[in-house]
C-alpha cells in the first residue's frame, strides 16, 4: 500500500524517538515507566485531556500546513511563529474593533489574520523569487520583527495596551468568539476550522491546477517552466500563502483559546509547525495526525509536570528526536533492513 | 551626536564576535558544499554547556572546551544526517534548532529548575574571546586560499568529482568541516554566555542566520564577513543606545531588518558553491 | 617502438538493460596514437573509464606495463601514469588554471601553497608540449580550447604517460582542432601512449596509428591507419546491415511558412551574445535541421524560440501570429510545441505521475480542468490511458511516478504527449538522445508521420547523420549564426563538416 510505505518510516522514527527520549529521561534521573504512563495519561487519559491535546493541536495544524505548502514549493517557512503573532493581533484587532453579528464575526476576524500573515509572507516570497534572498533566513528575521511589533502594540507605550497588570489587549467581543465544546476545556471550534483548512489545502495541492502548478515548482521548476507555468509567481504565492495559514493559526488561538491578544502568548507553535509538516511528510493530511501528537506531547508534557514526575520540556527533547529521525528515512530504512536480516536469520537459523 | 561615540565602536567589535564565528563556521561547509543553518541551535547548545560546566566546575577554560566539543557533535550530527544519510540540509538543520531548544528548556529545569534560564556563574574575559575570534577568522582567510589544504576544501564545494579523483575523499572532507562549523558555534555560544554571565533560553536570538547572512554579504570569504559581522554587531549596540529614544521593540528589530535588506540587496552577487546541498554520489560500478 | 603499455582483456560492463562492453580486448603501445572509433553508445567511453578507475568491470583483465592491476580508482589510475580528458572537464571555473592543476599534488612552502614553484612546473611543461596558457586565468575566462589544454596539461602534471582523450575534438572549432593535433603529435614524439576516442572517421585516420572500432559492445576490428579508408571504417563502424531504416519521402511543401524567425538574438547564461541575428522559416511538410558544433548558439537559438529564453531582438512567428517571448503554454496553444533536449531537466518531473506529467502543458484547458479551482480527474485518466496506448509506452500503471520508466518509454510519453496537440510546428533537439535502436525509430517515425500531416519540424541534432537523413533542409550554424542553408543531397558530409568548423565552406 502506498499509505504504508509512507507512514511506515513515520512510525520508526518515532519508536525511535521514544526509545531514545526514554534513555534521556533515565539519564536524567526520572522514572522511565512513570513518566511515559502520565504522558499517555496527559494526552488521551480522559475527555478533558483529549480536549487538552486537542486545543493544542489546533495552532500547531495551521502552522504545519503553512509549513508544509512552502515545502510543497520548495521552500522553506522557517517563520510561522511572526506569522502567527500577526495574524493573531490583528484577528483580534478586528475581534474588539467591529460590531457584527455572530458567525460573520469570527470569519471576518479569520479573514483579517489570514491577510495580516499572508502580508508577512508575500515579503520573504518576493525577496526570494526576485531578489533571491534566502527564504529561511528571511522569514525567520521577519518573524522576530513580527514579534517585536505585536509586543509593542500591547505594550504600555502602545496603542492597545488594554490592562494595566498584562501586556494585552481587551478581550474580543462576544459575537467573535469561537464556541466552545465543553466547560472548563478551552477546546473550540478552531479545531473543526483547522481539519477543515486542511481537507481545503489537500484538495488544492493534490486537486487543482493551481496546486499542480505549486507541486511542480517545487519538484522541477525548469520542466515547470518550460510547462509555461510562472516559476516567480508560484513562489510568491506558495509563501504567501504560508503566512496566510500561520496567520490563520493565530487567529483560531486568540478566537477559540485566548480571546484577547496577549504578548508572547504561543509557546512556540510556529516551530511545531515545522515538526508537523516534516512529520506529515508534507501531506495536507498526515499533518492532522501530526499536530495531534505534537498536541498530545505539549498536553502530556504538562501533565508528568503537574504530576511532578519530570519536566514538561521533556516533552520538546521528545519531539526534537521525533524531527530527528523523520528527516533522516535513510536511517530508518536501514534499521528497518537491520530488523528484517535478523528476522531472516531467525527463519534460517 | 552623543551616541555615536568611541565607546559604541568597542561595543560593536564585541557583538560582532559570536555573529562573526557563526558566520566563519558557515564559510567552511558550506566551502565544502554543507548548508547548516543549525547554527542557532548549535550556538544555543554551546551557551547551555557553558553555563552548566561552568556553574558546576568553576572553571571557565573547562566550560569553554566543554562547549566547543558540544558544538563540534552536533556538527557531526549534522554532517552524518545530510553527508552519509542524505537529509535535505536544511531540513536537518532545522531540526538540530528545535532539537538544542528542546534540551536547552528540559536541562535547564533539571538542573536549576527554572525554565530556559541559568543562575549565573563564572565567567571568563569576553574579550579573550573576541581575541580568539579575530585570531582564527585571521588564519582562515590564509589556510582557504593560501594553504593545499583550503584549495582542497574549495574544490570539494565546487566539483566534488573533481576533487574525488584527485584522491581527496569528499564525505570526510564535508565532515570535517561540519565539525568545525560546529565547534566555532559552540564557541560562540561560550561567547555568548561570558559575555552575559548566564544563560538564557533566547540569547542567540537569530545571531546563527544573521551569521550566515554575514557569511552571503562576505561572499564566502572569512575577512569580508568579519566586516560584514561588524556592520551588524554596530547596529546590535547603536539599537542599544537608541532605547533611550524609541521604544525597544523597534529598536531591537533593527539588526533583523537590516539582515534583510542586506540578503535582498547581495544574495544574488554572492558566488554559492557550485555543489552546495547536493549529496555526492561515487559513479555506480 | 612496439613496447605494450596496455593490454586489457575480454572486458565485459552490464548496466541495468544494457551491456556496454561485451568482452572488449584491446591494446596500447607506447609512442601510439591509438583511436578509439563508434558510433554512440558503442562503448567507448566505458571501456575508457574502466581503464582509468572510473567503473569495475564485470568481468575482463587490465594489464599495466605488463602486470595485472585492478585500477580501483581514478585517484589509483592516476598514480600508475594514466590520464584522461573527459568530454565534461574535471575544472573549477571559478579557480585559477594554477589551483585546477595543483589540487591533490600540491607543492608546498611550509604550510603554505608554493605558487612560485606551480609557475615553475607549469611553464616547463608548456615549453615542452606547446600547451600555451595563462597560470593565474581563471578557468571560466578560458575559451573551451584553453580549458582543454588545461586538462591535458592537468593530467601531464600528475604524471600521466597514458593519456585518454575522450571525444576532444566535439567542442573545438576547426583551428583549436589543428593545435590539439599538434600537441598529439608531440605527445607521441615523447614516447606517451594516447588513447583518441572519437566517432569522427577522418579524425581517427588523421591522427591515429592505429584504429580500433568497436560496435554495441564489441572490437571488431583493430587495423593500421596506414591503409586504410574511410569507407572500410564506415562498414566495420555501422556494420553491413542498414543503419537507418526510415526514408523520407518526397513530399511537395504548399509553400506555407508555419514558423519565421527574423533577426533573432540572445544571450547565454553568462550574459554574452549567443545568438547573433538569426532568420529561419520552417515551411508546411519540412523537416528542417541545425547542425553545428555543440556551443554555437543552437540551444539558446531553440530555448528563444520556444519561450524559454527572453530574445534580446528580433520576432517569432507562428503561422500569422506574432507570439516572441510568449510562454510555452502560449506557443502551444498556437500550435507550436518543443521537445526539449533534456527530458530529466526539463521534460518531465521525474516524482510526478504518468498521468499528471501527461498534462503538464496542458493542465488548465477546460478538458482537464475547470478554472484553476478543479481539475477533471476522469477525463485527465482517460487521456493519458489514450496517450500510453496510443504511443505504445510501457508503464506501471498511470500513477505510477515517471522515475520508474526506462528512458525510452520516458522519451515516448514526451513525444506522446506533444505530438499529440495536433502541432502545427514541431521544435526538437536532440530527440533521439540515449535511446536504443528501437526508440530512434520510433520517433523519427513519429516525425515523418507529423511531416506527412503537413506539419513543420525544426530538429537541432549533434549527430550530422541523423540530421542528414532526415532534413529537408540543414541550416549549419556557426558562432551564434546561420552561415548556410542547403537542401537535401545538395550538402555533403565534409562540406557539412567544414561550415560546422569554420562558417566557411571553401577549402583552404
Amino acid at each position: 500500500m502506498k499509505w504504508a510505505k509512507e507512514i511506515g518510516p513515520v512510525v520508526g522514527a518515532i519508536t525511535l524517538a521514544l526509545g531514545v527520549g526514554a534513555i534521556v529521561t533515565a539519564l536524567t534521573g526520572y522514572s522511565v515507566p512513570q513518566v511515559f504512563k502520565y504522558l499517555a495519561l496527559g494526552a488521551f487519559g480522559d475527555w478533558y485531556q483529549v480536549a487538552q491535546t486537542l486545543t493544542q493541536a489546533t495552532p500547531i495544524l495551521f502552522t504545519s500546513l503553512s509549513f508544509l505548502v512552502a515545502f510543497r514549493a520548495g521552500l522553506f517557512n522557517i517563520g510561522a511563529e511572526g506569522q502567527l503573532y500577526l495574524g493573531a493581533f490583528f484577528a483580534a484587532w478586528a475581534g474588539f474593533s467591529f460590531k457584527l453579528p455572530p458567525v460573520i464575526h469570527p470569519v471576518v476576524c479569520l479573514l483579517f489574520g489570514a491577510a495580516a500573515g499572508a502580508v508577512w509572507g508575500f515579503i520573504p516570497g518576493w525577496l526570494r523569487a526576485k531578489r533571491g534572498a534566502n527564504e529561511f533566513v528571511t522569514t525567520m528575521m521577519l518573524s522576530y520583527v513580527a514579534i517585536k511589533l505585536t509586543s509593542w502594540l500591547v505594550s504600555p507605550g502602545g496603542p492597545y495596551h488594554g490592562a494595566h497588570w498584562a501586556n494585552q489587549t481587551v478581550r474580543i467581543l462576544t459575537s467573535a468568539q469561537f464556541p466552545r465544546f465543553m466547560r472548563g476545556a478551552q477546546l473550540s471550534w478552531g479545531i473543526i476550522v483547522a481539519v477543515l483548512i486542511a481537507g481545503i489545502i489537500w484538495y488544492l495541492l493534490f486537486r487543482t491546477p493551481r496546486g499542480y502548478e505549486l507541486r511542480a515548482v517545487g519538484q522541477n521548476p525548469l520542466a515547470a517552466e518550460y510547462g509555461g507555468i510562472n516559476v516567480t509567481k508560484n513562489l510568491i504565492l506558495a509563501l504567501t500563502l504560508a503566512g496566510a495559514l500561520a496567520g490563520l493559526g493565530g487567529a483560531a488561538e486568540i478566537l477559540g483559546t485566548h480571546r484577547r491578544f496577549i504578548e508572547l502568548f504561543s509557546p512556540g507553535y510556529g516551530w511545531d509547525g515545522i515538526a508537523g509538516g516534516l512529520i506529515a511528510r508534507a501531506h495536507p493530511l498526515g499533518a492532522i495526525l501530526a499536530a495531534v501528537l505534537m498536541g498530545a506531547l505539549r498536553a502530556g508534557g504538562q501533565a508528568i509536570d503537574r504530576a511532578g514526575v519530570a519536566p514538561a520540556d521533556l516533552a520538546a527533547v521528545i519531539q526534537g528526536l521525533v524531527i530527528l529521525f523523520v528527516v533522516a528515512p535513510e536511517l530508518i530504512r536501514y534499521f528497518q533492513r537491520v530488523v528484517r536480516r535478523k528476522k531472516l536469520g531467525d527463519i534460517e537459523s | 551626536m552623543e551616541i555615536l561615540s568611541l565607546n559604541l565602536f568597542i561595543a560593536a567589535l564585541r557583538l560582532a564576535t559570536p555573529i562573526a564565528l557563526v558566520a566563519l563556521g558557515e564559510t567552511y561547509s558550506e566551502r565544502a558544499g554543507v548548508i547548516n543553518v543549525g547554527v542557532e541551535g548549535m550556538a544555543l547548545a554551546g551557551a547551555l554547556t557553558t553555563a552548566v560546566v561552568a556553574y558546576f566546575t568553576g572553571s571557565p577554560t573547562l566550560a569553554l572546551i566543554a562547549a566547543i566539543g558540544v558544538g563540534a557533535f552536533l556538527g557531526a550530527l549534522h554532517a552524518v544526517w545530510s553527508v552519509y544519510l542524505r537529509a535535505d540540509h536544511v531540513v536537518s538543520g532545522a531540526a538540530i534548532n528545535l532539537l538544542a531548544l528542546g534540551f536547552a528548556l528540559f536541562l535547564t529545569r533539571v538542573i536549576w529548575g527554572w525554565r530556559g534560564a541559568s543562575p549565573s556563574a563564572p565567567t571568563m574575559d569576553a574579550w579573550i574571546l573576541v581575541g580568539v575570534g579575530l585570531f582564527l577568522i585571521g588564519i582562515s582567510q590564509i589556510y582557504i586560499f593560501r594553504t593545499p589544504w583550503g584549495l582542497r576544501l574549495r574544490v570539494v564545494g565546487e566539483h566534488p568529482r573533481a576533487a574525488d579523483t584527485a584522491g581527496i575523499n569528499v564525505h570526510r572532507t564535508r565532515l570535517a568541516y561540519t565539525v568545525l562549523n560546529g565547534a566555532l558555534c559552540g564557541l560562540a555560544g561560550a561567547f555568548l554566555f561570558n559575555n552575559l554571565g548566564r544563560f538564557t533560553e533566547g540569547m542567540v536570538g537569530g545571531r546563527g542566520f544573521i551569521g550566515i547572512a554575514a557569511m552571503v554579504v562576505g561572499n564566502y570569504r572569512p575577512l569580508p564577513a568579519l566586516l560584514a559581522a561588524y556592520l551588524f554587531g554596530f547596529v546590535d549596540a547603536l539599537q542599544m543606545r537608541l532605547q533611550d529614544y524609541i521604544p525597544s521593540q523597534f529598536s531591537l528589530m533593527l539588526p533583523y531588518i537590516l539582515t534583510v535588506i542586506v540578503l535582498a540587496g547581495f544574495l544574488g552577487r554572492a558566488k554559492v558553491p557550485k555543489a552546495l546541498g547536493k549529496p555526492y554520489i561515487k559513479e555506480q560500478g | 617502438m612496439s613496447a605494450e603499455a596496455i593490454r586489457m582483456e575480454g572486458i565485459v560492463k552490464r548496466f541495468p538493460g544494457v551491456v556496454a562492453n561485451a568482452g572488449i580486448d584491446f591494446s596500447l603501445d607506447w609512442g601510439e596514437v591509438h583511436g578509439l572509433l563508434g558510433e554512440n553508445g558503442a562503448g567507448k567511453t566505458v571501456l575508457m573509464c574502466i581503464l582509468y578507475g572510473l567503473y569495475q568491470p564485470d568481468a575482463g583483465k587490465i594489464f599495466i606495463r605488463g602486470q595485472e592491476t585492478r585500477v580501483r580508482s581514478p585517484h589509483v589510475a592516476i598514480g600508475l601514469g594514466i590520464g584522461m580528458v573527459h568530454q565534461h572537464f574535471m575544472l573549477v571555473p571559478r579557480l585559477t588554471v594554477l589551483e585546477n592543476m595543483a589540487v591533490g599534488w600540491e607543492p608546498k612552502v611550509g604550510p603554505l601553497l608554493d605558487r612560485r614553484a606551480m609557475r615553475r612546473r607549469i611553464r616547463a611543461l608548456v615549453e615542452d608540449y606547446g600547451l600555451e596558457v595563462d597560470p593565474d586565468a581563471r578557468v571560466e575566462e578560458l575559451s573551451v580550447g584553453e580549458q582543454q589544454r588545461v586538462e591535458i596539461l592537468k593530467a601531464l602534471y600528475r604524471g600521466a604517460e597514458v593519456l585518454i582523450l575522450d571525444e576532444p575534438t566535439a567542442v573545438l572549432v576547426e583551428q583549436e582542432v589543428e593545435a590539439l593535433f599538434s600537441t598529439v603529435r608531440a605527445l607521441k614524439e615523447q614516447g606517451k601512449a594516447v588513447v583518441f576516442i572519437t566517432h569522427k572517421l577522418h579524425e581517427a585516420l588523421e591522427i591515429c596509428d592505429r584504429i580500433t572500432v568497436l560496435r554495441k559492445g564489441k572490437n571488431v576490428g583493430t587495423l593500421e591507419a596506414k591503409g586504410a579508408t574511410e569507407t572500410q571504417l564506415a562498414e566495420l563502424m555501422v556494420g553491413r546491415e542498414v543503419v537507418f531504416t526510415v526514408t523520407p519521402e518526397p513530399l511537395e511543401s504548399e509553400g506555407r511558412v508555419l514558423l519565421s524567425v527574423e533577426d533573432l538574438s540572445a544571450r547565454d547564461d553568462r550574459g554574452v551574445p549567443a545568438v547573433r541575428g538569426v532568420s529561419l522559416q520552417v515551411h508546411d511538410h519540412e523537416i528542417l535541421g541545425i547542425a553545428g558544433v555543440q556551443g554555437n548558439g543552437q540551444k539558446e537559438l531553440l530555448e528563444a524560440i520556444c519561450g524559454l529564453r527572453r530574445p534580446t531582438k528580433g520576432r517569432v512567428r507562428v503561422g500569422e501570429r506574432e507570439l516572441t517571448g510568449e510562454s510555452p503554454s502560449r506557443l502551444a496553444t498556437q500550435g507550436l510545441v518543443h521537445i526539449p533536449e533534456d527530458r530529466h531537466l526539463r521534460g518531465l518531473i521525474l516524482t510526478f505521475s504518468v498521468e499528471e506529467n501527461a498534462i503538464l502543458g496542458q493542465r488548465r484547458q477546460p478538458r482537464f480542468a475547470v478554472g484553476p479551482w478543479a481539475q477533471k480527474k476522469r477525463a485527465i485518466r482517460a487521456y493519458a490511458g489514450e496517450l500510453v496506448q496510443r504511443f505504445s509506452v510501457s508503464v506501471p500503471s498511470l500513477t505510477a511516478p515517471v522515475r520508474t520508466l526506462s528512458g525510452g518509454n520516458q522519451q515516448r510519453l514526451i513525444l506522446a504527449r506533444e505530438l499529440s496537440r495536433a502541432p502545427q510546428v514541431i521544435v526538437a533537439v536532440q530527440p533521439t538522445r540515449g535511446l536504443d535502436v528501437g526508440g530512434m525509430e520510433f520517433v523519427w517515425e513519429q516525425f515523418l508521420q507529423a511531416r506527412r500531416n503537413g506539419a513543420g519540424i525544426l530538429l537541432v541534432s549533434m549527430d550530422l547523420d541523423e540530421a542528414m537523413m532526415l532534413s529537408d533542409r540543414i541550416a549549419v550554424m556557426y558562432q551564434g549564426e546561420i552561415v548556410a542553408v542547403l537542401r537535401r543531397g545538395e550538402a555533403t558530409k565534409r562540406e557539412l563538416g567544414l561550415l560546422m568548423l569554420r562558417g566557411t565552406g571553401e577549402v583552404g
